[in-house]
């Protein structure tokens, strides 16, 4: 029997074609630069500090990224705290704010809760524009000028009917007079908003909230507990909060 | 069927296998990566990973799909994109899988959008069955990488 010697030819014959390993090692530095880059892109802006924006809006309670504490003139010392994260371009929150508003106002009016307000601004990013961040730095203004919740309710009642479409600039003058924000007050809040004063209090909010885990608008919480899935009518949220109450 | 074509089949099979899991990857990949931080949410909605690594997760992972999909579109490397393939399928199972029985009502965010929707809206199931076919043609693949109009046959026969 004659040896095989087809493995020795194969070693010594040069070899054809391009080198899998050099061509591997290219692609995998290609999706490798490409990965760094990407997380470079996303994680960059995040922080922006500037100097303008940096103000903190008076009523925000919790630290950095805190809601606004609506109602602290009025709340009781024993109301449960009734916490609202809403994006002003989430068509489900202004169907809550449509239906629940009113009650909610009036409770906080009433001091039988203790409202805090989150506005949340990550629909900018679905929605490729930037009104969640306008609108809320405008709102947050408008709690400079102790008019909240009625620039809260105002932006709501103006959503557009198409998700997207966002807030002008005028449109959210229109809402501070509206508020009834006047005079003096709407010459500071004019400048507030335009400004951005509060753009980074914005960002703060959104960021502490996602930590937080609130992945969705609206979440109503009721002393911290998640009570947004039970949310049928105004009545059950007062018999809510009234049971919450020590 | 004559013998050649028989012969032939799988091959057939495996370039089908690639393509359809190469284009979904690029799809994902695509609508998701101009928009990372659309996709760090999504990840984050998931809450299994720590805040701040799923973030990254989030910003990477579209790079990624869509590397992994055009190197099996172009049958480059096909056993080692098949493996990262079927390494991402199981993982996305497995996270959708955890999601649901957690009682999250999240969308998996997986073609863009995710974070909390109305439990109506959850589709877990459908998106379980689509990762697992998917993960069938990834398996199919590492089993067996030969396939029709492959680089890997044009540059390393």
């Amino acid at each position: 029997m004659r040896p095989d010697a087809s493995k020795k030819l194969a070693a010594v014959a040069p070899k054809k074609g391009p080198n899998p390993a050099i061509i591997g090692a290219v692609v995998a530095a290609v999706v490798i630069v490409g990965v760094v880059v990407a997380i470079m892109i996303g994680s960059s802006g995040k922080s922006g500090s500037g100097p303008a924006g940096s103000a903190q809006p008076a009523g925000v309670t919790g630290g950095k990224g805190g809601g606004i504490f609506v109602n602290a003139a009025t709340a009781k010392s024993n109301a449960p705290t009734l916490d609202l994260f809403e994006d002003f371009q989430c068509p489900s929150c202004a169907q809550l704010e449509k239906v629940m508003g009113p009650e909610i106002t009036s409770m906080a009016k009433a001091g039988a809760i203790k409202l805090v307000a989150h506005t949340l601004s990550f629909l900018d990013d679905n929605l490729k524009n930037d009104s969640s961040k306008r609108s809320a730095n405008a709102a947050a203004c408008a709690s400079d000028a102790g008019r909240f919740l009625e620039y809260h309710a105002a932006v709501f009642a103006a959503q557009p009917e198409q998700e997207g479409v966002g807030y002008t600039d005028a449109q959210l003058t229109e809402f501070a007079k509206t508020s009834g924000i006047t005079g003096a007050a709407l010459t500071t809040w004019q400048k507030c908003t335009t400004s951005g004063q509060h753009a980074q209090y914005v960002t703060d909010v959104q960021e502490a909230s996602s930590r937080a885990g609130i992945n969705g608008t609206p979440t109503v919480k009721l002393n911290g507990a998640d009570i947004t899935k039970t949310l049928q009518t105004p009545e059950s949220l007062a018999a809510a909060v009234k049971a919450a109450t020590k | 069927m004559g013998p050649r074509f028989a012969g032939r089949l799988p091959n057939v099979i495996g370039l089908l296998a690639r393509l359809i899991l190469g284009v979904v990857l690029i799809v994902a990949g695509a609508v998701k990566v101009t928009s990372p931080a659309v996709s760090a949410r999504a990840v984050q909605a998931f809450q299994i990973l720590p805040f701040d690594f799923a973030g990254y997760v989030g910003y990477a992972l579209p790079v990624v799909e869509i590397a992994v999909g055009l190197l099996l579109v172009l049958g480059l490397f096909t056993r080692a994109s098949a493996v990262v393939g079927g390494l991402l399928m199981l993982a996305f199972i497995v996270g959708i899988a955890s999601a649901w029985m957690r009682g999250l009502t999240i969308d998996c965010g997986c073609f863009g959008g995710g974070g909390t929707i109305v439990a109506a809206q959850t589709q877990y199931g459908l998106d379980i069955l689509r990762d697992a076919g998917l993960l069938a043609c990834a398996v199919w693949l590492v089993a067996r990488p030969r396939t029709a109009l492959s680089l890997d046959h044009r540059l390393f026969r």
